[in-house]
């Protein structure tokens, strides 16, 4: 059910045809999908992942109504030229943000210490 | 509805199969029949086929007894009657002249997506025949396709080509009914899921709905038949 190019899904993490939604918004917010790029077929992206056609049209109606991807006819499906990818970096980065708070909170660790925990790793990572 | 039981039961000598089922199945559902050894899932799919009748209910496809459907439906036995000597070719030619819906181009494409060797069934192994007998069930054009273990005994990387397969040659107004153990890996195919214990329904659910409330499907089968 894993897929090495940013496809991978969990059967017991919510419905597959989000779970396609959320990998689309991430592919696009680190930058392995652009604006313009053509969508693989929702059979081709059924077949490699192993899950019904239908769920995989299910996930692009979705992100076309989102206005993330249109489908030109006998063309296929495309990422918009105005796919908001901006909002999507911001949403994955805020959700990265309350992960790590709600992590550290839970020690009863104070902003300081869970600032300066996060610039230590952030520094260490950038230097190797 | 494509197919349907009402209130069937298949009693044999000494157990029941399936007891007092109903279940229809519209046209255009992919179906996973899952359950433990002797739950009847079996019973089930052969009496979609016309392969066994009813000791009591009525089963039907296309509101007739499933044998003067026959053309329409496909079924895909657990055990494997290839004769030793018959190679794909010889398959194609016995295929073809047994059904007039057989698509002989469409199986040798099958055949390649598969990767099915051209040569004797004697010399290939059990994933290799496994392959070779999808390929001869999905070739045909019918409405009614029902899979009876396809992924038994056969190796992951097979597995994956048949699961594969089944969805490039799914047309969205065929219905096919697929058992299997290998739950994980075929659950993402199902859109709807049946779960039959000691010949009952367990559970009749829309896979994704399991979903959204956070359990997959194999989450739901340990909950329901453990």
């Amino acid at each position: 059910m894993t897929d090495g190019n940013g496809w991978s899904l969990e059967m017991d993490a919510g419905p597959i045809y989000v779970q396609i939604g959320v990998r689309v918004r991430e592919q696009l917010a680190c930058g392995d999908l652009k604006p313009g790029d053509k969508l693989p077929s929702a059979r081709d992206l059924a077949a490699r992942l192993s899950v019904n056609p239908n769920t995989v049209v299910h996930a692009f109606e979705r992100l076309e109504a989102d206005g993330v991807i249109e489908t030109k006819r006998g063309l296929g499906t495309f990422v918009r030229e105005d796919a908001p990818v901006a909002n999507m970096r911001e949403e994955i980065l805020r959700a990265a943000a309350e992960r790590y708070v709600n992590d550290v909170r839970r020690l009863g660790v104070l902003q300081g210490g869970a600032l300066a925990a996060l610039k230590e790793v952030w520094d260490a990572g950038k230097a190797r | 509805m494509l197919a349907r039981l009402d209130n069937v039961t298949k009693r044999y000598v000494k157990n029941e199969g399936i007891r007092d089922l109903t279940l229809g199945f519209p046209a255009g559902e992919v179906v996973g029949v899952l359950g433990l050894n002797g739950s009847g899932k079996s019973t089930l799919l052969k009496l979609l086929a016309g392969l066994l009748f009813p000791t009591d209910g009525a089963v039907t496809v296309y509101d007739a007894w499933p044998r003067r459907n026959r053309a329409k439906l496909v079924f895909l036995g657990e055990t494997d009657a290839l004769w030793p000597w018959m190679t794909p070719r010889e398959a194609e030619k016995f295929m073809a002249g047994l059904y007039s819906d057989f698509d002989r181009s469409r199986f040798n494409e099958l055949l390649d997506a598969l990767e099915v060797p051209r040569r004797k069934t004697k010399s290939m192994s059990r994933g290799e025949r496994g392959r070779l007998r999808l390929a001869m069930a999905l070739a045909r054009n019918a409405k009614l396709y029902l899979l009876d273990e396809p992924l038994a005994g056969i190796d992951l990387l097979s597995r994956e080509k048949i699961l594969s397969s089944i969805v490039q040659e799914w047309h969205t107004d065929e219905t096919i009914l697929l058992s299997t153990h290998e739950v994980a890996e075929a659950e993402g195919l199902f859109e709807r899921v049946i779960f039959l214990k000691d010949g009952r329904l367990a559970l009749d659910a829309q896979a994704e709905a399991l979903r959204q409330e956070g359990k997959s499907v194999v989450d739901a089968f340990r909950e329901v038949l453990s």
